[in-house]
């Protein structure tokens, strides 16, 4: 060990240390990047910029609000067919982003992977912290056109923080199965696509349950299936929940619904990092 | 020693080669199953244990297994079997700028992979303008680094590297990448850490810089841990390894043949022949003398060329070019066919394995018209002498006179 001779004799540090965050504070910093990183790459490069998130869910509002309420005259209760519209799409674009890019989140940054061992589960999270993000600037849309329809909130308002929390926590939950699936299964990323447009149709966004519940009452199996289908549906009791604030100016009405999405997103989570821990231990490799 | 701050305890990691990946859903559904696929154990079976403020090198040929095991220990591959225990704070570093955004500005990616690194947000903004000015980008850190050069790139992923200050440093590599003033300061940052007491796990192919760095080293050799020990005594085992297998292959391959074809304006080198005391000969001993004779045609007369023979290690560094003296060759004009010889009254390298590259160039351009690479292997045999290294020296110790008369005594 010849070189070793030639080396300034050991002694403790001289020199300052260069501080760390504690492991709690380290992971929120870094999760605080990393969703600085998601939001701003998001717009980097577009001339509208963060006018996308105000542009494309006021272009879909504007189309479906044309096509249902005036010309097939869907009859949207609260009397104005862009509020009710709106507030549903807002939620479901949150929900459906915030799923599409987390399943995506682990592979897409699959040189990161590779190469630095950190808790990549954060890049999961930060890829639903940025759709959320996006959500609450997209909100701003809800202004004017409620003005526009003589519309207000009041303490209801309250219940929109639970409602975010159970669409965040379903997101994620199941956007860290997703994720963790993906690294193994590359389809998963086209499947999820194709679900949330189907999902789409099976939550009364654009059309009112009531209309389900007339269209399809005392169609026998058939009507007990559509009905089955939307209320088991979890995100069903989030967006009937916005229109009840935004729409009504009333605290959300199918408390009981809304119970079984809180418990429903809840396992979610639950299972979503469970699966996720599972499966990370091959992801460098397979990534 | 100390205690040891990373145990490796019999580690193997398994990698699984698929033959045909089913990672599309229809392949999925088809074959009922995740593809067939062969298993391959990077990693058997490795116990090694790192005492605090020890450097640990890992040496090994490509696909040896020794960045698998890097990566175990860094925590991004998870071993199958055995148990790897890290007492204290660990930072890894397998590639420079991970995770760099093409489309941030550099500095907007100082603090992305800096969090990645571990490093405060705060503190980085502390030492911000150390950063920009030890990686050389003081105007273009606003820029998007899709905008940098690959040296720019790797400055700054390494000026922030730099900073990090961990108790155990893995490194695989990196060291590999960046100009040479870089690769410098990049040791000495590595030494002033084990100056400060701080493990190190140091994996590369350079075996200088493990040399240098290192107290013990690990070989690996086909997924195992072959040798573990002091420095020196592995990596000279190791070394000795290469040689023994390279001249296995040297059998093989009828090692004199060179390549005749001709370069430019047609000169051709016909052969390259080693000439040792008792005639043509690939086995030398130090200290025998050794004549290079290398036979060269050219369709017309060879004017203002110049010759070179440098000899290289059998890891291809280069130890010493030997060119022709420009005024004896540069006005006088060479034959269209003859030999020219290089003689060394005496070998000075010592025990190893040696090749040689000759070159014909034009003095007044510096191209050349013909250039053979890493020819002739030769082996060198020095049983009879106590140096070791690369080459001999000419030398002579002095004793105090103290020690001398005490010795007498």
């Amino acid at each position: 060990m010849a070189s070793t001779e030639l080396l300034p004799e050991r002694s403790r540090p001289q020199r300052p240390r260069a501080p760390h965050a504690g492991p709690i504070a380290g992971r929120l910093e870094l999760l605080l990047e990393l969703v600085r990183r998601d939001v701003k790459s998001r717009y980097r490069g577009s001339v509208l910029g963060v006018g996308w998130t105000l542009l494309n869910p006021l272009i879909f509002m504007l189309v479906y609000s044309l096509v249902f309420g005036k010309f097939l005259k869907v009859h949207y209760p609260g009397g104005s067919a862009t509020v009710f519209i709106l507030s549903g799409l807002l939620t479901w674009t949150f929900f459906s982003q915030a799923l599409i890019m987390a399943t995506s989140s682990i592979v897409a940054n699959g040189s990161l992977v590779r190469k630095v061992a950190f808790p990549w589960v954060l890049l999961s999270i930060s890829s639903v912290i940025a759709a959320l993000v996006n959500f609450a600037i997209s909100l701003l849309l809800m202004i004017p056109f409620m003005f526009l329809a003589h519309k207000g909130v009041g303490l209801p308002v309250l219940a929109v923080p639970l409602l975010v929390a159970v669409t965040f926590a379903l997101s994620l939950g199941l956007g860290l199965v997703l994720a963790a699936g993906n690294v193994y299964l590359r389809d998963l990323s086209y499947l999820v696509n194709l679900g949330t447009l189907i999902w789409f149709y099976i939550t009364p966004v654009i059309y009112p349950l009531a209309l389900v519940q007339t269209k399809f009452s005392g169609h026998g199996l058939e009507g007990d299936a559509a009905h089955a289908v939307i209320y088991i549906n979890p995100m069903t009791w989030v967006v009937l929940g916005f229109q009840d604030v935004f729409v009504f100016n009333r605290w959300p009405q199918h408390w009981h619904g809304l119970g079984y999405s809180v418990v429903f997103s809840a396992l979610s989570i639950w299972i979503g990092l469970r699966v996720f821990r599972r499966l990370r231990r091959r992801f460098a490799e397979e990534v | 020693m100390s205690e040891a701050v990373v145990q490796i305890a019999n580690v193997s990691k398994r990698f699984r080669i698929y033959h045909e990946r089913n990672t599309t859903l229809k392949q999925s559904l088809v074959a009922r199953r995740r593809g067939r696929y062969e298993e391959f154990w990077a990693v058997r079976d490795v116990s090694v244990d790192v005492p605090e403020g020890e450097s640990l090198g890992i040496i090994g040929e490509n696909g040896s297994g020794k960045s698998t095991l890097l990566k175990c220990v860094a925590g991004i591959l998870v071993q199958d079997k055995g148990t790897i225990s890290v007492r204290g704070r660990l930072a890894s570093l397998l590639e420079v700028g991970a995770g760099f955004h093409p489309d941030f500005t550099g500095r907007e990616n100082v603090y992305l992979n800096g969090a990645i690194l571990g490093l405060p947000r705060r503190y980085i903004k502390s030492i911000m303008d150390e950063i920009v000015e030890f990686a050389e980008l003081e105007q273009f850190i606003d820029n998007p680094v899709k905008t940098y050069s690959s040296g720019m790139y790797t400055r700054l992923g390494f000026a922030i590297a730099v900073n990090l200050d961990p108790d155990i440093l893995v490194v695989d590599e990196v060291l590999a990448v960046g100009d040479e003033a870089f690769q410098r300061r990049c040791m000495e940052r590595i030494n002033t850490l084990r100056a400060e007491g701080r493990t190190l796990v140091f994996v590369s192919h350079a075996l200088d810089s493990v040399r240098a760095v290192c107290d013990r080293c690990v070989w690996m050799d086909h997924g195992l841990a072959r040798m573990t020990g002091g420095v020196d005594a592995v990596v000279a085992a190791y070394l000795a390894e290469v040689n023994r297998r390279e001249e296995e292959e040297l059998e093989v391959v009828e090692s004199t043949e060179v390549d005749t074809s001709p370069g430019r304006l047609g000169v051709r080198i016909t052969a390259v022949d080693l000439g040792g005391p008792g005639g043509s000969t690939s086995v030398l001993n130090t200290g025998d003398s050794l004549t290079i004779s290398i036979a060269y045609e050219s369709p017309e007369p060879l004017r203002g060329a110049r010759f070179s023979v440098t000899f290289l290690r059998a890891d291809g560094a280069p130890i010493i070019t030997v060119p022709t003296d420009d005024l004896e060759t540069g006005d006088t004009a060479l034959p269209r066919q003859g030999v020219v010889r290089l003689s060394l009254p005496g070998v000075p390298f010592l025990e190893g394995f040696y090749r040689v590259t000759v070159e014909i160039s034009e003095i007044a351009t510096g191209q050349h018209y013909k250039r053979l690479e890493r020819v002739r292997p030769f082996r060198v045999h020095s049983a009879d002498h106590r140096e070791s290294g690369m080459a001999l020296l000419g030398h002579r110790w002095e004793l105090p006179q103290v020690a001398a008369r005490a010795a007498r005594d």
